[in-house]
């Protein structure tokens, strides 16, 4: 976030341990293509109504553990698996190249599977579980290159952060499960009537915490801008594309499915974080100068998008309005596919950048556009998605979403009349401010001039990464052109939601109908009559053109008469970003320091102009800082108590013993 | 608004009435024939000369119902007005200019600095007239031109 500051990441050598030798990053990388797969497949079954129960009872002892997949999980396990298969394919090559040991190439498959198994998870036991394993395997996957300080700091946030968080879901699932009378995901979801109305809004505040922490949501986002850049390119697309989405399976399995319909407060909660969260994120994303940090908060922002459908959705079932809630569910789910696809091959074609440069400072990237061609065009198309434009993989979800909030008739409550537009201005303000940070992050790290000598001799990624980075690319092209491949799975997912009028499900043909709403759109059309109109004018003007065109003459570059023209003068990220951070200062509060020094002591001549801009995260210092303060303040007084002596130690036994045998008298 | 309006019409019109057009130059090219954009630059000029340019395109002498345009980049003109001898820090500069200005291109010399070097021909720092760097087409002499023969030279490029 730092203009000045270099972040330089060193490329080769990555993790503790030995380097892992020739076949061992291609065998991780098939291991984690092959749990992808099976994910896929396993997927389709759920959707299909056949992910009936497995039960491994010597696997745990007590508990034991149990699978079953649902429809929506079936949903969310294609989405996994898509991710893994790109993610897998392009770590082989990224592993070779920059070096990796076993441990950090166990991370990729491992955390896969773990994440898949939270999704497959039958019972609150196997849920909680695997929870925890892909908590640990992501964290294992952010410290890979844990001599940097600022990837233990990472480490550090999100160690903290993600274990509260399965605090908290953990006691809102153990709550749920022991006034449910049962441990089974199925039979809670038609047990949850029993619970009392306290137990139930506090099951729902806790785990909504847990869940929209993983899914990165203001508040509890500041772990995701430090963890995600840090992790390894695959890695980082696991976490960013495929782990938030588990967040977000949490939320609507666990707070819409199984504990809803519920009160009016947990849709406007709900909503109003999600809202916090796309606005908050995507500032931060537009002043961003760190590559994949600037992709870690547009995550926050994606997520806050679809926490606002899933807001939406619940608020429009409390009103009875079942046709706009199946659009509103059914926009935060297609977005949550079309995010895991854009931000996967965001974060790999980002991975691919940073491996061949060794820089994520946007500042000092540039010109990779002809010296790594295929990356170039694959973040391109990543980036396209990610503006929420038609031909790129956001666009159906946004519409969809803005078409389930602008349709609130008149007079269906004041609640109702206050909090949608207000969603709408969010939605519009993300989207927009989102193709700015987009544009930015392609225009500044991609085109251009290299300004760095290591972006001058960045080498193209190898082919395995390009393979793993088209595979992605190929399902933004599908979410983008052909929703309707979802649609099977919405149906059934919508199936799922108690509340939710089916009939009114938006179908996702060639052309967009939403039977509850006025409202069509056609992508694919769309699509063809862009590429049509582009391919038209390219030819036609090409003719014209070629007729009448004088011989062309080589002429120096206009430069204004000064000298010639060097990457000095290019946009850098943070002179395109001045402008957005000048009008928002009052949110991001920039700190920024001009120090002029004179030649000779004259005011009039000037030696040199140090300009420093620095941009932090207002939420980390403002809420974050005085409690860590509180935190190690208490622990300071509690440290007083043991301070190494044995006899004052066998004194506190003695004093405990007493008191035990006093109460228990 | 309305005020705007009114001011607007209670001034009416104060360009001065076009004198007769002037012929064609003796080796007529066609650059700028109808239509003549030019990109300034002064070379070095006591400013005199930029007086009596900005004086051709006010509303009173109003070059540009004759064609004639100032634009702000060599790459949209048809040619160069120079104004004031050639310093050496602006010689390069110049050149540089002139060489981004599209051929066919015309190089029109405002005043005697630019024509010949002027009262300043003899000074430090001074490569020479325009005519030293790069080749002049037009020169229009006087120190400073006024206003209505700088647009007489404008009006035998654009023949209007
Ligand atoms: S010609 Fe006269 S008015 Fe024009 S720049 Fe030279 S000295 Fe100044």
């Amino acid at each position: 976030m730092t203009a000045t500051v270099e972040s330089t990441v060193s490329a080769p050598r990555r993790g503790t341990g030995r380097p892992a030798a020739g076949l061992a990053p291609a065998l991780a990388g098939t291991v984690t293509v092959g749990l992808g797969g099976a994910a896929g497949l396993l997927g389709v079954l759920g959707i299909s109504g056949h992910g009936g129960g497995v039960r491994l009872g010597w696997l745990l002892p007590l508990a034991g553990v149990d699978f079953a997949v649902s429809a929506t999980a079936g949903l969310f396990m294609l989405l996994v698996g898509l991710v893994a298969v790109a993610a897998g394919v392009y770590s082989i090559g990224y592993f070779r190249t920059s070096g990796a040991s076993t441990i950090t190439l166990a991370v990729a498959p491992v955390f896969t599977a773990a994440m898949l198994g939270v999704l497959a998870a039958g019972s609150v036991v196997t849920l909680l579980v695997c929870w925890e394993m892909m908590a640990l395997a992501s964290l294992v996957g952010v410290l890979s290159d844990h001599h940097r300080p600022a990837a233990l700091d990472a480490g550090r946030w999100y160690a903290g952060m993600t274990q509260l968080g399965f605090v908290a879901i953990l006691v809102g699932l153990v709550v749920l499960s022991a006034s449910g009378g049962s441990g089974d995901m199925v039979l809670l979801g038609r047990h949850a009537g029993r619970l009392t109305p306290t137990a139930r809004n506090a099951v729902f505040a806790l785990t909504a915490l847990g869940f929209g922490s993983k899914a990165g949501l203001v508040p509890l986002h500041v772990w995701l801008p430090r963890a995600h850049p840090e992790a390894p390119g695959p890695v980082s697309a696991l976490m960013s594309a495929a782990m938030v989405a588990v967040g977000i399976y949490g939320l609507v399995r666990v707070d819409v499915q199984i504990l809803g319909p519920g009160p009016r407060w947990w849709a406007v909660a709900v909503l109003g974080f999600g809202a916090l969260s796309a606005v908050y994120g995507v500032l931060q994303a537009s002043v961003s100068t760190d590559l994949k940090r600037l992709l870690a908060y547009s995550t926050t922002e994606n997520m806050g998008v679809v926490a606002v459908g899933v807001g939406a959705g619940m608020l429009l079932i409390d009103y009875h309005r079942p046709g706009a809630a199946a659009v509103a569910i059914a926009a935060a789910l297609v977005h949550t596919v079309a995010h895991a696809v854009f931000k996967a091959l965001l974060f790999l074609s980002a991975g691919a950048a940073v491996a061949a440069t060794g820089i994520r400072d946007l500042d000092r990237l540039g010109g990779l556009a002809v010296r790594m061609p295929a990356t170039t065009i694959l973040f391109a198309v990543g980036a396209l998605g990610a503006s929420g434009l038609p031909l790129g993989a956001g666009f159906v979800s946004e519409w969809l979403l803005l078409q389930a909030l602008i349709h609130t008739e008149p007079g269906s409550g004041t609640l109702l009349a206050v909090v949608m537009p207000v969603a709408v201005g969010v939605v519009a303000l993300s989207t927009g401010l989102g193709v700015a940070a987009m544009v930015k992050a392609f225009g500044v790290g991609f085109l251009a001039r290299p300004r760095s000598p290591e972006a001058a001799e960045a080498r193209e990624a190898s082919p395995s990464m390009v393979a793993g980075m088209s595979f992605a690319a190929a399902a933004c092209g599908v979410a983008a052109v052909a929703p309707v491949v979802l649609s099977a799975a919405l149906d059934k997912v919508l199936g799922e939601t108690p509340g939710v009028g089916l009939s009114a499900a938006p179908s996702l043909g060639v052309v967009l109908r939403l039977p509850g709403l006025a409202g069509s759109v056609s992508p694919a059309v769309l699509a063809a009559a862009v590429v049509s109109v582009t391919l038209a004018v390219v030819v036609l003007a090409g003719r014209a053109g070629a007729r009448r065109r004088p011989a062309a003459v080589t002429a120096p570059l206009w430069t204004c008469g000064a000298g010639p023209l060097s990457e000095r003068m290019e946009y850098t990220a943070t002179s395109f970003a001045q402008p957005l951070q000048q009008v928002f200062d009052v949110v991001l509060r920039p700190e920024v320091d001009v120090e002029v020094s004179h030649a000779g002591g004259s005011e009039y001549l000037v030696e040199r102009v140090r300009f420093r801009s620095r941009v932090d995260d207002t939420v980390e210092l403002r809420l974050y800082r005085p409690i860590l303060a509180a935190v190690s303040r208490w622990a300071g007084w509690v440290r007083r108590a043991h301070p190494g002596s044995v006899h004052l130690y066998i004194g506190y036994g003695a004093i405990g013993v007493t008191v035990v045998l006093v109460v228990a008298r | 608004m309305a005020g705007l309006t009114g001011r607007i019409r209670r001034l009416g019109r104060i360009a001065e009435p076009a004198p007769p057009a002037p012929g064609p130059l003796q080796d007529a090219s066609e650059v700028g024939r109808g239509s003549l954009q030019l990109r300034h630059v002064d070379a070095g000029s006591c400013n005199g000369c930029e007086v009596e340019i900005s004086g051709c395109f006010s509303p009173v002498y109003d070059a540009e119902r004759y064609g004639a345009r100032l634009v702000a980049s060599p790459r949209h003109a048809d040619g160069v007005l120079v104004s004031g001898v050639v310093t050496r820090n602006m010689a390069s500069a110049l050149v540089d200019a002139v060489n981004a200005v599209p051929a066919p291109r015309v190089v029109i010399a405002v005043g005697d600095c630019a024509c010949d070097g002027g009262v300043f021909s003899e000074a430090y720092g001074v490569v020479g007239p325009a005519g030293a760097v790069i080749g002049v087409d037009v020169a229009v002499p006087g120190c400073p031109p006024e206003p209505a023969q700088i647009i007489d030279a404008l009006r035998k490029l654009t023949r209007r």
